[in-house]
């Protein structure tokens, strides 16, 4: 055996193989079908949020096609699967840009993969809508091609401090595993309760651990009479239990899409009794939240797959805007369909419908108002603030 | 396409490094080494803060990298020295583990979570297909470089002893072969190549983060070394560029089979990579290029 006959082979069987492979996808990238791409975690620690993310996105794009398409032309959803891995994110990116020519990518979720594929849209022109929250992700040299749904995370910890102030706390402890809006978010909640004469303190922990019962012990020690909780679903069911056992009595604060229905029956009643939670939420009233609902067939669903919708929905309503399919006319249009006042809509059907009559309108979703700064952040949010009791979340607040 | 496929082939080359280095610690000295994307995370961090921050030349991190893995490696082999099989496994695992949870954690040493990203590219990035073409050429020249240099050290008299230390230790030790040291000397080499491949993994996506390293590469790579061959490069080479053919193909496969929603799809894949692991094991137990006997040389 000779290495240069077994590599030139190899080769050569392997390019030929992915030729054969990818021919129907070039055949059908010619004319007809607009594609767009979903990049959601289906497994891996994401697994929880990207699989109804991606079937949310399928139904509302079977509901815009049933209504003549955009710009007569039929949606086409490819769905990869990121693995919640940044080194596979990649490569299932590359093949949703090279391979199937997607104008857009909508969804993805770690922010440790958003930053390994955006580099990779804006050069090829790919528009990337994202719900990652880690302030960093904006700051890229994007060019106008990155949206973010996600309210970024110095938003978010400032809400927690002020609501944990209006519970009457005065000591409040953050306890989060490390992630990359870690810091940001415990840097403004210190600063909305310092401000009030309070104090807080900061525990990280390993969201892989089993047991959080060390760590928990190390939290009490300092007597907090509130607990914001700063995980995902699996590692604060295990944080909300030790809390539990260890006979904690204070405030419990967490995230909306961690503290959800699926925590709540993973747990009995009495151990999940008060938590609070905070989540970015529509205005009260508008369809958008209801449509997610309606499609998914469930009464709440989670931000993510309201936000994934909100993508799907701007994108189409920019490339009618612009009469145009490519990322480039989606970055330069999407700002006219999501804000700067017009007639209000809260889906995409009846928007495509005034857009091609051109009329101006303003598209606010079911995770709210999305509308966007210059670097892609949104403006402002709304939170929705729930409570859990007897087992069932319960709605406090909208504000 | 082309992009794509060009892309695929630079992947296929940096797994073509880390299962080389696979192919040295595991399949010759024996050295279950569970640890490889730590070493990698080494790399690629040690390549990557030099470049970005540092403003180095990028010779001079791919070298910085290589001397990381190799240092790193040889630590990991000296703590562990007692240790055979799955003892070794289990602290290798750690070992990454550990590498994984400083690169999260010490964030004001590797930028935490967040990553590093902006880490400069080996051929410009505007110049297109050429970016990816060039960069090709230059991680494949550096897989045919490490592939010379194994199948040279296969033949010395050291790649016998390795080879003698794997079967017998007691043996190969009484025939007067100091086994620390080839250990030390093959588990530290390994450790190095692995820390190439993350410097170049890193000039090519331009971006590292902790999250990059998760165990699954490590199993990825075993993967490849197995179906291709552990004791020989070439075995190696072959199996990290199947395996990325393999794990690229299997979403056109999984998009054929009708009916199927995006994560059933997903999960199909995942069945079909551990299912080609368990028919390679079966049919070609010691995979597609299993070791040659070497003959004594003639007196």
């Amino acid at each position: 055996m000779t290495m240069r006959f077994t590599r030139r082979s190899f080769l050569g069987t392997s390019i030929l193989a992915a030729g054969t492979l990818a021919m129907p996808a070039i055949l059908r990238a010619q004319e007809g079908p607009i594609k767009l791409g979903t990049l959601t975690p289906l497994t891996g620690s994401g697994g929880a949020y990207g699989p109804v993310m991606a079937d949310v996105v399928k139904k509302a794009a079977g509901e815009i096609n049933k209504a003549g398409g955009v710009l007569g032309r039929e949606l086409v959803i490819i769905s990869e699967d990121d693995q919640t891995n940044p080194e596979a994110g990649l490569r299932a990116a590359r093949k949703l840009i090279d391979v199937d020519k997607v104008s857009a990518i909508m969804g993805t979720w770690a922010s440790s993969v958003t930053t390994a594929v955006a580099p990779v849209c804006w050069q090829s022109g790919v528009f990337l809508a994202t719900v990652s929250g880690a302030d960093s992700i904006t700051k890229l040299p994007h060019q106008g091609f990155i949206i973010r749904t996600q309210p970024n995370t110095t938003l978010q910890g400032r809400k927690f401090g002020e609501f944990a102030l209006e519970l009457g706390a005065k000591n409040v402890a953050f306890v989060s595993p490390q992630t990359p809006f870690t810091e940001s978010q415990f840097a403004a909640l210190t600063k909305a309760v310092e401000a009030a004469g309070g104090k807080t303190s900061i525990l990280i922990y390993d969201d892989k651990k089993t047991t959080l019962r060390t760590e928990v012990d190390q939290v009490l020690r300092s007597k907090p009479d509130a607990i914001v909780m700063g995980g995902y679903t699996t590692d604060t069911a295990v944080l909300v239990r030790d809390l539990y056992r260890a006979n904690y009595k204070g405030k419990l604060l967490g995230f909306g899409y961690a503290v959800n229905k699926q925590l709540v029956e993973a747990l009995p009643p009495d151990v999940s009794e008060g938590i609070v939670t905070l989540s970015p939420s529509a205005a009260q009233g508008t369809g958008g939240y209801k449509n997610v609902a309606r499609l998914l067939g469930v009464d709440s669903p989670d931000t993510y797959s309201c936000q994934i919708y909100d993508h799907l929905n701007l994108i189409s309503l920019a490339m009618a805007a612009g009469k145009g399919t490519t990322g480039t006319v989606i970055k330069d249009n999407v700002r006219k369909v999501a804000q700067g006042g017009g007639q209000k809509v809260d889906n995409a059907v009846d928007g495509l419908k005034l857009v091609t009559a051109g009329t101006k309108i303003d598209y606010d979703g079911a995770s709210g108002p999305c509308d966007f700064t210059d670097i892609g952040d949104i403006e402002d949010a709304q939170f929705r603030y729930e409570q859990i009791k007897d087992g069932k979340i319960v709605l406090l607040k909208i504000a | 396409m082309l992009t794509y496929i060009l892309f695929a082939l630079v992947i296929g080359s940096v797994y073509a490094l880390l299962a080389q280095s696979l192919m040295l610690s595991w399949g010759l000295a024996g050295l279950v080494n569970l640890g490889l994307a730590g070493f990698f995370a080494v790399g690629a961090y040690a390549s990557a803060m030099l470049t970005t921050w540092g403003h180095a030349p990028i010779p001079l991190g791919v070298a910085a990298a290589m001397l990381a893995g190799g240092l790193v490696g040889l630590v990991v082999c000296f703590s562990t020295l007692r240790l055979r099989d799955d003892y070794l496994a289990i602290v290798t695992l750690g070992f990454a583990e550990i590498v994984r949870l400083v690169a999260s954690n010490e964030v004001w040493l590797t930028g935490g979570t967040d990553g590093i990203s902006g880490i400069p590219v080996l051929v410009p990035r505007d110049a297109g297909i050429w970016f990816h073409a060039g960069s090709l050429a230059i991680i494949a020249a550096a897989v045919a470089a490490v592939y010379l240099l194994l199948r040279r050290l296969l033949r010395s008299p050291w790649g016998r002893s390795l080879r003698a230390i794997r079967e017998d230790q007691t043996v190969a030790s009484v025939a007067g072969k100091s086994i620390v040291r080839f250990k030390a000397q093959a588990f530290s080499l390994a450790a190095a190549i692995a820390g190439v491949a993350g410097a170049f993994y890193g000039h090519y996506t331009s971006y590292v983060a902790p999250d990059l390293f998760q165990p699954l590469i490590t199993i990825y790579i075993f993967l490849a070394v197995t179906a291709g061959g552990n004791a020989r490069p070439a075995g190696a080479v072959i199996g990290a560029y199947l395996l990325v053919a393999f794990l690229e193909a299997t979403r056109f496969i999984a998009e054929l089979a009708p009916g199927v929603s995006a994560v059933q799809a997903a999960s199909l894949r995942e069945i079909v990579v551990g299912l080609g692991l368990v028919l390679v094991l079966s049919f070609r137990p010691d995979g597609l290029l299993p070791e040659r006997s070497q003959k004594a040389p003639a007196l």
